[in-house]
């Protein structure tokens, strides 16, 4: 119903799994960074999948699920902290059905499936949004914060301001389902 | 399974509706005060459908949309609840809520109901909120760890030298400049609680609540006398009630914070900044007259948050029920409108070509930038006495195929009467400032399945006479031999979309909205239709039974761009 979103053709990398990529968003260290799929990475988007754990062998450092939206000009980093004397990165995990608005700096340590998160919003460092959460546009989140289920967060710093409908899983699926469907290449 | 068990007349039914519709098109003139419709519903620039919900009114028609008050009645299709039973819309302002789960947004901790009274409905744990700004406290060591660049580091570890202390990661307020400090960094609820329970203002609630605990029961009783198997209250039992002696003096209690009087005023004089003072959204959570200093304020313990199972007001069967555990977002029972009642959007033609335009042109420069532009774009707004097209589409959720009818719903001849007599000299002058066009006659819309097989349920309903009819019927109305911009559109899996057409008036102003019935009929054939096994042979000795089910809608279409501003947008 709604119209189609048209991206050029030439700057998009679509994988195997359907994931969209922008020839623009600056992927550090893509061998620590999973797309779960149908995953849409925004122009001028930064993940910072170099960030990782030292220490030997393979790490995960940025997973996304399935259907997420990395909006245009975001920032995604891995948070870190001196525990013990020893700096670190931690990694981030987010689930599926996530939309991330645009120029929005995401440190979170864990978000659940089904998490809208606003336009120029700061998720401070690891934080913990649970599943179906909703984070208003230019909602301040201090580190440290945990969001609980099906609550809409706004402000800064950011507080609980309702609790959400039943059906929100539902209706943020259907949407971002919906947002992969329209997101279509245009030839020029 | 999606399937309505009865068809009773609920109160969000109007049985007298369905005979309103003719075979032509059914061309309504509302009438709208420019003054109430202009603000309310400006600030959402989308076209939008709500859905009506009659708790609020006595009778199952919704009230005028361009009165602001109506707005309460109608919600968003997914914030609605359906009863099976009733057979009728439930909306949040009207179901019985009751508390299934506690828990600590923070540490999302579950709170058994039996120790959310002894603690205070906050958590017991270590969740405390900063009196500044309600941002979550950490606790800190005294000894925060020495960053190589100097900068100051967000201690976040609870290791490290006592004494411990609560920090803001926000506005860096920490518990040590109000002097709490704690010798180890676990157990600070029951460290702090103990600050609470010996404050003057809670022991003498503890004592009221002793005054009053023999009374309770009574209390509780006339509280509850209309849940079912609670027995009434009886007045008689306990109406002597001895006097009340208060541990403090009144008057010594208004001098509890900083002194009260003289010694506030005295404060207030010599401030240097504002935020020494602490608002009164800082303050206003504590029961007694606390001192209005800002370095008063004691670290919060973070209220409990709770899991809610929602009841049917009229008949009191469970529309909600979540799953115990504090962070599923699963539920047991889960009555929602949307599986019943079919999803309706609206969109306007010419908008969204305007949009897709804007968005053609600025491809590869920032999206995020382009809604902004469109707000100010010629081709978005309905101009004044012109003629735009509109497309409902309209998605069936059922596994039944339905056959739905709009209509548009008519004045009360109540509400004409009374326009007519206080104003009518005015009314008459100016012209009805809308007319909306709607299919009359009747069309289908496909029923949900995994797999789509439409083509069986199109013969079914004999589609093509529909479509033929409401066709000719616009054309008719026209006068004119342009596309068909009223009836049914287009037809996909369950979602069937119809155009319809409203006409703006030279003079309007405010917003296009109208109340819409739509009302459905399905054939629910099978009572049990999960329980296949024995349903088949009593499904072919009973006929189909056609069931209908009505509701209300309020239609915005946005606001109308009035004359003069047409002027000024060509000028410049």
């Amino acid at each position: 119903m709604d119209p189609p979103i048209y991206y050029s053709k030439a700057e998009f990398i679509e994988t195997d799994t359907g994931n969209k990529v922008s020839r623009r968003a600056t992927i550090a260290g893509p061998q620590n960074i999973i797309l779960g799929g149908k995953t849409i990475i925004s122009s001028g988007a930064i993940i910072r999948g170099d960030l990782r754990r030292t220490g030997p062998g393979h790490a995960v450092v940025i997973s996304l699920g399935r259907y997420c939206l990395v909006g245009e000009g975001c920032v995604m980093r891995p948070p870190y902290k001196t525990y013990r004397g020893n700096f670190n990165y931690y990694p981030m995990k987010i689930g599926d059905h996530v939309h991330i608005g645009a120029n929005s700096v995401v440190e979170a340590a864990t978000i659940g499936n089904h998490v809208e998160i606003g336009k120029n919003c700061v998720i401070g460092k690891f934080t913990i949004i649970k599943d179906c959460a909703k984070i208003a546009d230019n909602t301040i989140v201090p580190p440290n914060t945990v969001i609980p289920a099906l609550s809409l967060f706004a402000g800064s710093p950011g507080r609980f301001i309702e609790d959400l409908p039943e059906s929100t899983q539902e209706m943020v699926e259907a949407q971002t389902k919906q947002f992969y469907t329209r997101f279509q290449p245009l030839e020029r | 399974m999606l399937k309505r068990s009865e068809d009773e007349d609920g109160p969000g039914r109007g049985p007298h509706d369905l005979r309103d519709a003719s075979t032509c098109q059914d061309v309504l003139s509302l009438s709208i005060s420019s003054t109430a419709g202009y603000p309310v519903g400006g600030t959402e620039m989308a076209p939008s459908v709500q859905y009506h919900c009659a708790c609020l009114s006595s009778s199952p028609a919704p009230p005028p949309p361009h009165l602001p008050s109506s707005s309460s009645s109608f919600h968003p299709l997914h914030t609605l609840f359906f009863c099976e039973e009733c057979d009728a819309v439930r909306c949040n302002r009207c179901v019985a809520v009751e508390v299934s789960t506690y828990y600590c947004p923070n540490c999302l901790f579950e709170v058994p109901s039996a120790s959310v009274r002894a603690e205070k409905n906050r958590c017991a744990r270590n969740c405390f909120m900063c009196p500044n700004c309600r941002n979550t406290l950490s606790v800190v060591p005294s000894d925060p760890p020495e960053n190589s660049d100097g900068r100051l580091t967000v201690p976040i570890s609870a290791v490290g030298e006592p004494p411990f202390f609560l920090y803001c990661n926000h506005c860096r307020w920490d518990s040590a400049e109000v002097g709490i400090t704690f010798e180890k960094p676990t157990g600070l609820a029951a460290q702090l609680q103990k600050f609470e329970d010996s404050a003057p203002d809670s022991l003498e609630f503890d004592r009221l609540k002793e005054h009053f605990e023999p009374f309770i029961p009574a209390a509780s009783a006339a509280l509850a006398r209309d849940i079912p198997g609670v027995s009434k209250y009886n007045p008689s039992q306990g109406d002597e009630m001895t006097e009340y002696r208060s541990r403090v003096d009144i008057a010594t209690a208004s001098r509890m914070g900083t002194g009260g009087g003289d010694a506030d005023v005295e404060y207030m004089r010599h401030l240097e900044t504002v935020s020494e003072v602490a608002s009164l959204n800082q303050r206003w959570t504590s029961s007694w007259a606390t001192s209005f200093q800002a370095r008063d304020l004691k670290p919060l313990r973070i209220p409990l948050h709770s899991k809610r199972s929602k009841r049917c007001p009229a008949c009191t069967h469970i529309l909600i029920k979540p799953e115990q555990k504090a962070q599923s977002v699963r539920y047991k029972i889960k009555l929602v409108a949307a599986n019943y009642l079919p999803a309706i959007t609206v969109t306007l033609p010419h908008a969204q070509q305007a949009q897709a335009e804007a968005a053609r042109r600025s491809l590869g420069k920032s999206t995020a930038a382009a809604p902004e532009d469109d707000r100010g774009g010629s081709g978005v707004g309905m101009h004044a006495g012109k003629t735009y097209p509109f497309h409902l589409a309209l998605t069936n959720p059922l596994y039944d195929p339905i056959q739905v009818r709009l209509s548009v719903q008519r004045m009360h001849v109540s509400t004409a009467t009374t326009t007519s007599a206080d104003g009518s000299a005015t009314e008459k002058a100016r012209r009805p400032p809308f007319a909306v066009s709607l299919p009359t006659s009747s069309f289908p819309i496909a029923a949900f399945a995994e797999a789509w097989e439409y083509e069986d349920d199109e013969d079914m309903f004999g589609v093509d006479d529909d479509e033929v009819g409401a066709g000719r019927g616009g054309r008719e109305k026209d006068g004119r031999g342009k596309v068909k911009t009223v009836g049914v559109l287009e037809k996909r899996a369950n979602v069937t979309v119809v155009g319809g057409e409203v006409v703006i008036g030279k003079e309007a102003r405010g917003a296009v909205k109208f109340n819409m019935l739509v009302s459905y009929t399905y054939r629910s054939d099978d009572p049990a239709p999960s329980e296949g096994n024995d349903g088949s042979p009593t499904k072919s000795t009973k006929p189909p039974e056609i069931k209908t089910f009505a509701f209300y809608t309020v239609v915005d279409l946005g606001l109308i761009i009035p004359r003069e501003d047409v002027r000024l947008d060509s000028e410049s």
